[in-house]
């Protein structure tokens, strides 16, 4: 059985994964101050991390990716989604202290531009943009998502404008001499 | 207003304290009576103020929901607080290397006695009794200020969909607290 880490948990853990949260108002099995790494498991314990609608809160996002991919086995899957910046609701939640984009996780997985700030490394294996619901209705999503010229555009000339909403990301972990 | 017999407290106030109140600041140079950090403990005891002023505060403080809490001791049962902060399309709100958050006129809501999404988040401690936003003035002159505070549906609209363009300054909160 896969193990299933759900960082963040909240009240919607996901079925069957340990659920770890800083309140003890949600379904969390476990406490602990997700902005303090290392969280009480060994080295490469789990098989996949769900980590929704948690980075934006950390203090540190660099030493949490370095936790998630610690406690990932070599090819574990990290499923991550966070607000776009240019989401209201990204502004709305008074404990976001990031405001992230579809290319804020290049430090860890294209390490030629950024990798000298972290040793840690994932490839992206997919990535979806979801855009706010007329854009998603006049085909924008679509195209965001089928063509990464065309996101890399979208997000420099028109994402003011045709305003995204989140963004989820699946990166495999990788680790040893790969 | 009068402030006669109320009890007034200004948090951060700067150079520019509000009439009668009693002011807190980091620095000697403000025109604070007490000196505190005012993003941390005041020393006050609880329920002492009918009003908690936060003008350009909170986007400088390391943990709202902390200061939040600060405030909420303070304040006695049904005390008005308010707070001006700017909103995050404002380029006032980058202006400042000192500002941490960028907030929206939905960023209070998770603290009101509404039903909420993420009421687990924090407890319902205030009730939510104005909120008005400032566009800027060509924005204003067009009657797009008006719509926004008129309706809650057109606020949202705007913070959803126009407000990159049609670009907001400031957001007051007003806000009561339960105790």
């Amino acid at each position: 059985m896969a193990r299933i880490l759900d960082v963040g948990c909240g009240r919607n853990k996901y079925p069957g994964a340990l659920g770890v949260d800083r309140n003890p108002a949600t379904d969390a099995d476990l406490l602990c101050d997700l902005s303090r790494a290392p969280y009480p498991f060994r080295d490469a314990s789990f098989d996949e991390i769900r980590a929704v609608h948690v980075v934006e809160h950390v203090e540190d996002v660099i030493r949490f990716m370095e936790e998630m991919h610690r406690l990932l086995r070599p090819g574990g899957r990290l499923y991550l989604v966070t607000p776009h910046y240019t989401d209201a609701g990204s502004f709305r939640d008074p404990t976001h202290r990031w405001h992230l984009n579809s290319f804020s996780f290049y430090y860890f997985t294209q390490p030629r531009e950024y990798g000298f700030y972290s040793p840690v490394r994932f490839r992206e294996q997919r990535l979806r943009v979801r855009l706010l619901k007329l854009w998603r209705w006049l085909g924008l999503e679509w195209w965001v998502n089928h063509s990464r010229t065309f996101r890399k555009f979208w997000e420099h000339y028109l994402c003011f404008i045709i305003r995204g909403k989140e963004i989820h990301f699946w990166f495999e972990a990788v680790k040893g001499a790969a | 207003m009068s402030t006669a017999g109320r009890r007034i407290l200004d948090v951060g106030c700067g150079r520019g304290k509000y009439p009668g109140a009693i002011g807190i600041d980091r620095s000697r140079a403000t025109q604070a009576d007490v000196i505190c950090d005012w993003a941390l403990a005041y020393p006050f005891a609880d329920s002492q103020f009918d009003e908690v002023r936060l003008i350009h505060v909170i986007e400088e403080v390391d943990d709202i929901l902390a200061t939040l809490a600060e405030v909420h001791r303070v304040a006695r049962p049904g005390a008005r607080v308010v707070i001006v902060t700017p909103h995050y399309t404002d380029h006032s709100s980058y202006c400042s290397p000192t500002h941490r958050w960028h907030l929206s006129s939905f960023s209070l809501w998770f603290f009101s006695d509404k039903p909420r999404e993420y009421d687990y988040y924090a407890p319902a401690q205030f009730r939510e009794r104005r909120v008005e936003v400032k566009l800027l003035r060509l924005w204003r002159w067009l009657g797009l200020e008006f719509l926004v505070n008129r309706f809650r549906w057109f606020r949202r609209f705007w913070e959803y969909y126009l407000c990159f363009v049609v670009r907001g300054k400031y957001i007051t909160f007003e806000l009561e607290v339960v105790k």
